[in-house]
């Protein structure tokens, strides 16, 4: 029940992360724009348990592949099958870091954020200049994909502490439950 | 319990095929419905960035009021004379189009919208604007400003769409030079974020920065003839054709009330 009601504000948090990262203005340098979506991804990542994040994973995925695609005569340039594997990918790495550091770290949490817009913005460069063709990578190219991801570790710890705030329970959990605050 | 997670697991795997192996127009479906799902929450976030924006630009000492107005008045006058000679250049341009049996091209019938949000992925330009199905909105219909072509609607939900930018790599449009011959076709480019790139142009092209691109609008296209696309940066002859760097008319970084394009009068 806990569980569910905590999959439940997350998933909301998606949905407002979605629409919040395209009201925000760009960063001057290199026309640059703040990633909120993986944010709340790494938060779902780290404070719920497998199963749960696997789903949580899913819908991430459906959520980014559907708000970057793009249907060219007749075929969808990217669909879903990245997205899907991207975030999957990422969610059984940072469940088991949440393991390694025996559970939920704002530092880790920080960490997996830059690391996963690195990875996103990275990967769909690559992507997309073997769909276009091309290999356009530049100072500029660089700094879009560079300045998101070191942006991210500093807005991550306000929406982290923000959420524990919002979810002041426990998840129900298995060997790590009797840890302090909000471990898994 | 083991065997709902095992139950569980298998569902996940089921659904993760399935998505995978999609359709593009089942795929569209989706999207325009991932767009319902977030409009009210776009709009609202849009209603309350425009208020807070708003606070600073309300707010004008008595000295920038009059020199508010007295621009404003001298513009109102500008405007006034240009009419008038408009009118006659309108009369003159009816008369040909009667002589020559031309269709009147030029008259849409526009749909004004505001724009909500742009996207905050790294390699497409596309804007949300706060109108939809509901409003006679379909996919693939040219978007404008006052000051020229901005882009057209890619998907379409009740209440909100989506628009990709000439500025997106993507949105392609074919495109004439001012005072030439030369056409080729316009698109953004990864590299350079905002600048449009006019390709398939003859490498022998004289072309000089400040000249005027106007959209082509060829046979079956989806944009009108002699939208304004933007003024030529510089020209360069590559190894088969010659490639303008154009910057566009319309101010598309800083968008916020639009024209969808529905269709003719």
């Amino acid at each position: 029940m806990r569980q569910a009601l905590l999959f439940t504000i997350l998933l909301i948090l998606l949905l407002v992360s979605v629409a919040l990262q395209d009201l925000l203005p760009a960063i001057p340098i290199a026309q640059s724009r703040i990633q909120l979506l993986p944010i709340v991804f790494c938060f779902a990542m780290l404070a719920l348990p497998l199963l749960p994040a696997l789903y949580f994973a899913l819908i991430t995925a459906l959520v980014q592949g559907l708000l970057v695609l793009q249907i060219q005569a007749g075929h969808s340039e990217l669909g879903l099958t990245l997205p899907i594997v991207f975030f999957v990918s990422w969610a059984i790495v940072l469940q088991m870091s949440s393991e390694a550091t025996h559970g939920m770290r704002w530092e880790l949490h920080a960490a997996g954020c830059a690391l996963v817009i690195l990875t996103l913005l990275g990967g769909e460069f690559l992507v997309l200049c073997m769909k276009r063709g091309g290999f356009p990578l530049d100072v500029n190219i660089g700094l879009r994909i560079l300045i998101p991801a070191l942006v991210a570790p500093f807005i991550a710890p306000a929406l982290y502490f923000g959420l524990r705030g919002l979810v002041p329970f426990t998840p129900d959990a298995g060997p790590v439950a009797s840890q302090p605050s909000f471990n898994r | 319990m083991k065997k709902l997670q095992i139950a569980a697991l298998a569902v996940l795997v089921v659904a993760i095929v399935s998505f995978c192996l999609l359709e593009a127009g089942t795929l569209s479906s989706l999207q325009s419905g991932l767009l319902g799902i977030l409009s009210p929450i776009t709009r609202s976030g849009g209603a309350v960035k425009k208020s807070i924006s708003g606070i600073g630009k309300d707010l004008m000492t008595l000295e920038q009021l009059q020199k508010e107005y007295d621009r404003t008045l001298a513009e109102n006058r500008r405007l006034r004379a240009e009419n008038s000679g408009l009118r006659d250049l309108q009369s003159d341009n009816e008369h040909l189009r009667q002589v020559l049996g031309y269709r009147e091209r030029s008259a849409f019938r526009l749909v004004p919208a505001a724009v909500l949000g742009h996207d905050a992925g790294a390699w497409w330009s596309t804007i949300k604007i706060n109108r939809g199905s509901k409003d006679g909105i379909a996919t693939d219909m040219p978007v404008i400003t006052d000051r020229g072509l901005v882009g057209k609607t890619t998907a379409v939900s009740s209440d909100m769409s989506e628009v990709v930018l000439i500025s997106d790599e993507n949105c392609k449009v074919a495109a004439k030079v001012e005072g030439t011959k030369e056409q080729g076709i316009s698109a953004g480019a990864r590299d350079t974020a905002g600048e449009l790139h006019l390709t398939f142009l003859s490498k022998l092209a004289d072309l000089q920065p400040g000249q005027k691109v106007y959209t082509a609008g060829v046979s079956g296209g989806i944009f009108p003839s002699g939208l304004a696309l933007g003024t030529v940066k510089s020209f360069h002859a590559r190894e088969l054709d010659g490639e303008a760097i154009l910057e566009p008319t319309a101010d598309l970084g800083d968008l916020e009330e639009v024209f969808v394009v529905t269709g003719a009068k």
